[in-house]
């Protein structure tokens, strides 16, 4: 089996990524082959790995081998398969037969759908497959997930943000329908609240990440908040879209993994793991508006680019982390907010 | 490291090593898909925005550093999401804004609707010396135009506030909103009690272009 990417993915200076991205002008070409260089040995290898374990069964089980597994990567040709089951998403999709194509061919609410589709032509508009003139284009895709949510949804409707996620989703699962039910298992098992109208379950996860900054290093909460920058400056976006636009493409895809597998507790493990790993820049900006600066340099698609050493770093960085605390933490916010 | 500049106010030095005088904060707001970030990025860059990230998630924000007779004011521009949902995460950065760049898009009937709504909300969590301008964007698209130039005009007179339209396409009118914000801080900051009073309205009244109907 081939690894993750293929070798015309990998021409020197190819411009598109795996993903059908078109690599920016300021897309760091020396750093990538580097760690490309390296990383196609571990892909292999994960690779190999992972076709032993799914080797003549028919269901994957969650076990201790199957997490070190999935936080060590999916292979890019099982990922869609694989987010599907560990999230459980495939066996909503076996209990509700025809629920999808029934959505879709109800009208949508006109405010909803103006909302999708003001943004159906600024998601990815220079992905191959979402941009205008793409032969075997992913917009329509795009449109008919958001709609069928917001329908299956009303209370929470389309949130910006979703565009984005549903977007990626469709490149890696490649399946409108296995789409729509990974995000609704996402919505509603896995980041409960995030999209809603008043956002609440986003709001209260913010002060959450807060207060585990406290816990694990107070100077840099003392000093966000002596300089009154709220948590939701940052975070929102690092939240809502996933970490989409805020780590590049493939160490997103490695967070999306493990969100899958382990549930929310990884967006704190990463959040975390960046505000930790970053302290020290955070602590010398002596401003609001230099902290926010600091933020987007070191959250930047533009750096961790080493996606496998990341990953190591991110639960080398946030243990020990217990669902317990965040469950408590999350009760103690949502009586506040 | 400070200096002082001509007008003998002390200078600071931003994160970047410029030097400025005045830092002010802007905000731009308006419904989703208005072109609010376009509008940014045409006055910081000079470009129309491209990328793979187009609609604003929460709030962002860029620096630039803009000369008005000799004082550097350092405008910091926070673009938000249009979404309704994300108001409340926005709202709360009104009340420290110098200006609020209210924009809707010509060609979208309900944005301008809208308008209204986000005066209420400006009266509501911003101070009150605000200055807010409203700016009527696309206006480059003139046969998908929707909302007419005096209707536009007429609703920003009933809410004293100045009007001008504005294209990140071709870039009409995009740094005078900017200027004008950065000119009102510098004349508030630096007026002598005898100069006379610095009015935006009167000012950009002056200097907009008005788009051509034949582009």
């Amino acid at each position: 089996m081939m690894s993750a990417l293929n070798s015309n993915d990998l021409q020197h200076k190819s411009e598109i990524d795996p993903y059908g991205f078109k690599h920016g002008d300021d897309f760091d070409y020396a750093t990538y082959d580097e760690f490309m260089s390296q990383y196609l040995g571990v892909l292999a290898r994960r690779a190999s790995k992972w076709n032993q374990l799914l080797d003549g069964i028919s269901r994957l089980k969650k076990s201790r081998k199957v997490k070190r597994y999935v936080r060590k990567g999916i292979p890019n040709e099982l990922r869609g398969q694989v987010w599907m089951c560990v999230s459980k998403a495939d066996k909503l999709m076996e209990e509700n037969p025809g629920l999808y194509q029934r959505l879709l061919s109800e009208p949508l609410d006109p405010d909803a759908q103006s909302e999708i589709d003001t943004d159906l032509h600024r998601t990815f508009p220079e992905n191959i497959y979402f941009g205008n003139d793409s032969p075997n284009g992913k917009r329509s895709s795009l449109r008919n997930v958001l709609t069928a949510f917001a329908q299956h949804n009303p209370d929470i409707g389309y949130c910006q943000g979703m565009n984005y996620v549903v977007a990626m989703m469709l490149i890696v699962v490649k399946d409108e329908e296995k789409s729509f039910f990974l995000f609704e298992q996402l919505t509603k098992r896995i980041l409960v609240g995030y999209y809603s109208r008043d956002l609440k379950g986003l709001k209260v996860d913010q002060e959450v990440l807060g207060e585990l900054v406290r816990l694990k290093e107070p100077a840099v909460s003392t000093h966000m908040e002596k300089e009154q920058v709220p948590w939701s400056i940052p975070t929102t976006k690092w939240f809502v879209c996933l970490y989409l636009d805020v780590l590049p493409i493939e160490t997103t895809l490695r967070v999306w993994d493990c969100l899958f597998y382990e549930g929310s507790k990884i967006i704190f493990r990463v959040a975390l793991s960046l505000v930790l790993q970053n302290a020290e820049a955070i602590l010398n900006s002596a401003s609001f508006p230099q902290i926010v600066e600091a933020f987007k340099h070191f959250a930047s698609p533009q750096k961790h680019i080493d996606c496998h050493n990341f990953m190591q770093k991110v639960f080398q960085d946030s243990q020990p982390l217990k669902m317990a605390t965040i469950t408590k933490l999350r009760e103690e916010f949502n009586k506040k907010i | 490291m400070a200096g002082t500049n001509i007008n003998g106010v002390v200078r600071s030095t931003s994160v970047t090593g410029e030097f400025y005088d005045f830092a002010c904060k802007v905000m731009l707001i308006g419904d989703s898909g208005v072109g609010k970030t376009c509008l940014l990025v045409r006055f910081k860059d000079g470009a129309f925005l491209s990328g793979s990230f187009i609609s604003t998630v929460g709030i962002d924000f860029r620096n630039k550093i803009v000369d008005v007779e000799g004082t550097k004011v350092k405008l910091q521009i926070w673009d938000t999401a249009g979404q309704e949902r994300f108001r409340s995460v926005t709202h709360a950065y009104y009340r420290d804004a110098h200006a609020l760049l209210l924009l809707f898009d010509v060609t979208n009937r309900h944005s301008f609707e809208n308008i209204r709504a986000w005066v209420s909300e400006i009266h509501e969590y911003a101070k009150d010396d605000v200055v807010v301008m409203l700016l009527g964007n696309k206006c480059d698209m003139t046969s998908e135009r929707c909302v007419k130039r005096e209707e536009a005009e007429k609703l920003a007179k009933d809410n004293k506030i100045p009007y001008m339209e504005t294209s990140a396409k071709s870039g009409l009118n995009v740094d005078l909103a900017f200027v004008a914000v950065a000119k009102d801080l510098q004349m508030k900051k630096t007026r002598r009690p005898n100069d006379p009073k610095f009015s935006v309205l009167e000012y950009v009244d002056q200097q907009k272009q008005v788009p051509s109907k034949c582009c």
